[in-house]
């Protein structure tokens, strides 16, 4: 009955709210019951009082239990708006996207060192950040709402923060904010130029600085309480429930690019852990108990960052039974090619979740269509070559970039990772679509001698009727001789891609620059991956065309 | 042909179907957006003014002295810079926390172009020895350079806290202040100093003391090696290691 009338309050309000932050697209909130996810032990009804909002996903929900414990406080209306207009502002301001967060949580994990203390420091930024947004921007009764909210000490200074940078009286009487070290930590916070998105980085790191002193202290008196995870925010809680699957995807997409450090990448992934297991990262196709793999943070940073670059494949006349039709639709994604795509069904837009491709099925009749074949990827993990876990190789970046390319053309592919192959130093991967495996292969790392075995190839490549093969290393292989001797007699469009120059590369070149159906590629720094033509030999498709049309 | 007044629009509904036309953005006609004025736009403003000026007088002061962008420590070229570091200096209106920001500030390149450690080590002494507080705090941990000559010339009555390392040449010339090192200095710690204190917490490096005329040096870690001491006393981890048994300079114990 209260859950409703609420909820009533709450339509009555939206249109306004809306207008007042420009109508952001955010669903209506909801009044629903809060399980505080900081400590979900403790006594439930404690912690219905203490959190008042709830983010997930967009979706925001009112606690009704902390609207009742604020009742003689302030009224319900004023309570629901500063709840409102603190949740609202998270989307339309800060943290804005998944990827400002881990970036604003990467900074303050530098400065304090710890997870949780990092955690902390990233929410309080966020918070003193949309708060001081939407008192500056909007009228709003935030500064009513933080005057009455329960405080604890590092709250007690983020409040006197509020007065300062506010000017607006915080009530808090001299007792409570008598200590000289506080003093000083907020005359610290107050120089930050919390509105000015371009300098977030310089000052969260300045921002956790200041407060690391208090944090440290909480951190200490958690301790002696005997563990948990302290108080809850009562403004709701930030971690990774506020996004969507695809918010994630591309937040760590877009960190992987603008870091380009394995390691940063890594640490951040490992932190959030189990926000991400939870959110289906990690975990394998198939079902079964357990806790599952956890999650391998090196591979996922190759595939986030491949994603940003899509290596063009060309397609070869195929011998068929049928013909291909359009049959039924499926999302596209970004790297998807183009020409499959139903204007009809996407709108006209081309935009991962709404856009459609049309998947095609064979019909009857006999012709030749155009596919892409599978793929033999051919990569060194010499001694010579840098070890992809850790620090960010070329090779497998390439490598990775080409088997996005061959799987998003339904095609499969199989790796053939070599160092000292003879000596038992490599992993073969047989044809598969199983884009973990083929990563994971990609990022073994022998580095011992460099020597192929092609007995180990040679089924590979004759399983398959037309098979394309990508060879990723920096070619100083001790059998240098046996591999030109080998491709110079198959006929496979081969995509050789060397990292770096030297004379062996250049021996390579010139041994194979008479035959048509292999093209050669150097990669020297990232953004020569997308200059990688996987199979374009144009000679040698005309060629095939010739013949087939004969 | 029908013409619909935007009157019209404004006074009715939003409408349902596609009988009338409605503008969608119509209601942004009056609606308008309040900024408030907050203490913080203020602040912010003016420790951006404290901080143009700050680094102002740091590029002078490399203009000046560093023109090759190279700086040898002598003594007269550490005099000198500081006399022209004390001529910009005595304008500002600064206080502690735009001395750090400041260091941090010599770290972000697209701030300030040019790290060199002599001058800027003076500057930041200078900065230090004219701000108006008595006590000074540096949180300087997370910094990834260590300043060299920082504390030169601390006067009496100022105490300087710096947390986190220092470089070399720290608290030469020491002139009764007291310098407190959370962490470790380098070699040349408190040389030339006449009076005052240096307290480092951790470890210190060669020539401790060189030239040394008074004063106290307190080492909580390992003292590398002491330098050519004329007067004065250095403590190693409570014991009194200057004047004493006879340590030879610079030897590595």
């Amino acid at each position: 009955m209260e859950e409703k009338r609420l909820q009533t309050l709450i339509e009555e309000m939206w249109p306004r709210l809306k207008k007042k932050h420009l109508y952001p697209e955010i669903p209506i909130p909801k009044v629903g019951r809060v399980i505080d996810s900081f400590d979900e032990k403790s006594d439930q009804e404690d912690s219905n009082q203490r959190v008042g909002l709830e983010m997930k996903e967009k979706q925001m929900t009112i606690n009704p239990a902390f609207i009742a414990s604020m009742k003689d406080k302030m009224s319900e209306e004023n309570l629901i708006e500063a709840l409102l207009d603190h949740g609202i502002t998270h989307y339309t301001f800060c943290p804005w996207d998944f990827q400002t967060h881990l970036m604003l949580y990467a900074e303050a994990k530098k400065v304090l060192g710890d997870k949780e203390s990092a955690k902390r420091a990233a929410n309080y930024f966020i918070d003193v950040i949309a708060d001081t947004h939407c008192v500056k921007m909007r009228e709003t009764e935030i500064p009513e709402l933080h005057r009455n909210l329960k405080k604890g000490n590092v709250e007690k200074v983020i409040a006197s923060l509020y007065q300062r940078i506010w000017g607006i009286d915080m009530g808090l009487t001299p007792s409570q904010f008598e200590s000289r070290q506080n003093e000083e930590v907020v005359r610290r916070l107050a120089r930050i130029p919390y509105l000015d998105r371009s300098r977030w980085t310089e000052s969260i790191r300045k921002f956790a600085r200041s407060l690391k002193p208090l944090l440290i202290l909480e951190e200490k008196e958690k301790e002696s309480r005997g563990g948990g995870k302290g108080d809850s925010n009562p403004q709701g809680e930030h971690n990774l429930n506020h996004y969507s699957y695809e918010e994630i995807d591309e937040g760590l997409r877009e960190y992987a690019q603008k870091t380009m450090g394995l390691s940063e990448f890594r640490e951040v992934v490992e932190d959030f852990s189990s926000e991400l297991k939870e959110m289906g990262y990690g975990i394998e196709a198939g079902m079964g108990r357990g806790r599952g793999a956890p999650i391998d943070a090196d591979i996922l940073f190759y595939m986030k960052l491949a994603e940003h670059y899509s290596i063009p494949l060309k397609k070869i006349p195929m011998e068929e039974a049928g013909t291909l039709h359009p049959h039924s639709h499926s999302p596209w994604e970004v790297g998807s090619p183009f020409q499959d795509i139903d204007v009809w069904t996407s709108f006209g837009k081309i935009m991962p979740g709404i856009t459609q491709v049309w998947k095609k099925r064979e019909g009857k009749g006999r012709g030749k269509v155009e596919e892409a074949p599978d793929c033999l990827i051919i990569i060194d993990s010499s001694g010579s070559m840098i070890n992809p876990r850790k620090s960010l190789s070329y090779a497998v970046l390439g490598a990775a970039c080409a088997t996005n390319a061959y799987l998003k053309n339904d095609s499969k592919v199989a790796v053939y990772n070599f160092s000292d192959a003879p000596m038992g130093g490599r992993e073969i991967l047989d044809y598969t679509e199983n884009k973990n495996e083929i990563y994971r292969t990609l990022c073994r790392y022998f580095g011992g001698g460099t020597a192929l075995d092609l007995e180990d190839m040679m089924p590979l490549i004759k399983k398959e009727k037309k098979v394309d093969l990508f060879i990723i290393t920096d070619m100083k292989i001790t059998n240098l001789e046996t591999l030109i001797g080998f491709f110079g007699k198959i006929q496979n469009r081969i995509t050789a891609v060397h990292i770096g120059e030297n004379p062996y590369a250049s021996r390579f070149e010139k041994a194979v620059e008479k035959k048509k159906n292999i093209n050669i590629f150097t990669v020297k720094k990232k953004e020569d991956i997308p200059h990688i033509v996987l199979g374009s030999i144009r000679q040698y498709f005309n060629t095939m065309q010739n013949n087939h049309s004969a | 042909m029908q013409n619909v007044s935007p009157k019209k629009k404004t006074s009715s509904p939003p409408r349902q179907g596609f009988g009338l036309l409605y503008n969608p953005f119509e209601e942004f006609k009056t609606f308008q957006v309040t900024k408030t004025e907050i203490p913080l736009d203020r602040i912010v403003q003016s420790t951006e003014q404290v901080m143009d000026q700050i680094r102002l007088g740091y590029e002078k002061l490399l203009e000046e002295e560093a023109k090759e962008l190279v700086w040898m420590v002598q003594y007269n070229t550490i005099i000198k810079a500081y006399e022209v570091a004390e001529k910009y200096i005595r304008e500002i209106d600064y206080s502690a926390e735009d001395i750090e920001d400041f260091c941090f500030a010599l770290e972000n390149t697209h701030r300030i172009p040019y790290l060199i450690p002599g001058p800027a080590g003076i500057y930041i002494s200078a900065l230090c020895n004219y701000a108006k507080e008595e006590e000074l705090v540096l949180k300087l941990s997370e910094l990834k350079t260590e300043i060299n000559l920082i504390g030169f010339r601390l006067p009496k009555g100022k105490r300087l806290k710096v947390e986190g390392d220092t470089g070399d040449f720290t608290g030469i010339g020491l002139e009764g202040g007291e310098l407190e090192v959370e962490g470790n200095a380098k070699n040349w710690t408190g040389a030339g100093m006449r009076s005052g204190r240096i307290l480092v917490k951790k470890n210190i490096g060669l020539h401790t003391g060189e030239w040394m005329m008074g004063g106290e040096i307190y080492v909580g870690g390992r003292v590398r090696g002491l330098g050519n001491i004329v007067e004065g006393k250095v403590y190693e981890r409570d014991k009194l290691v200057y004047p004493g048994k006879a340590r030879y300079p610079n030897l590595y114990y």
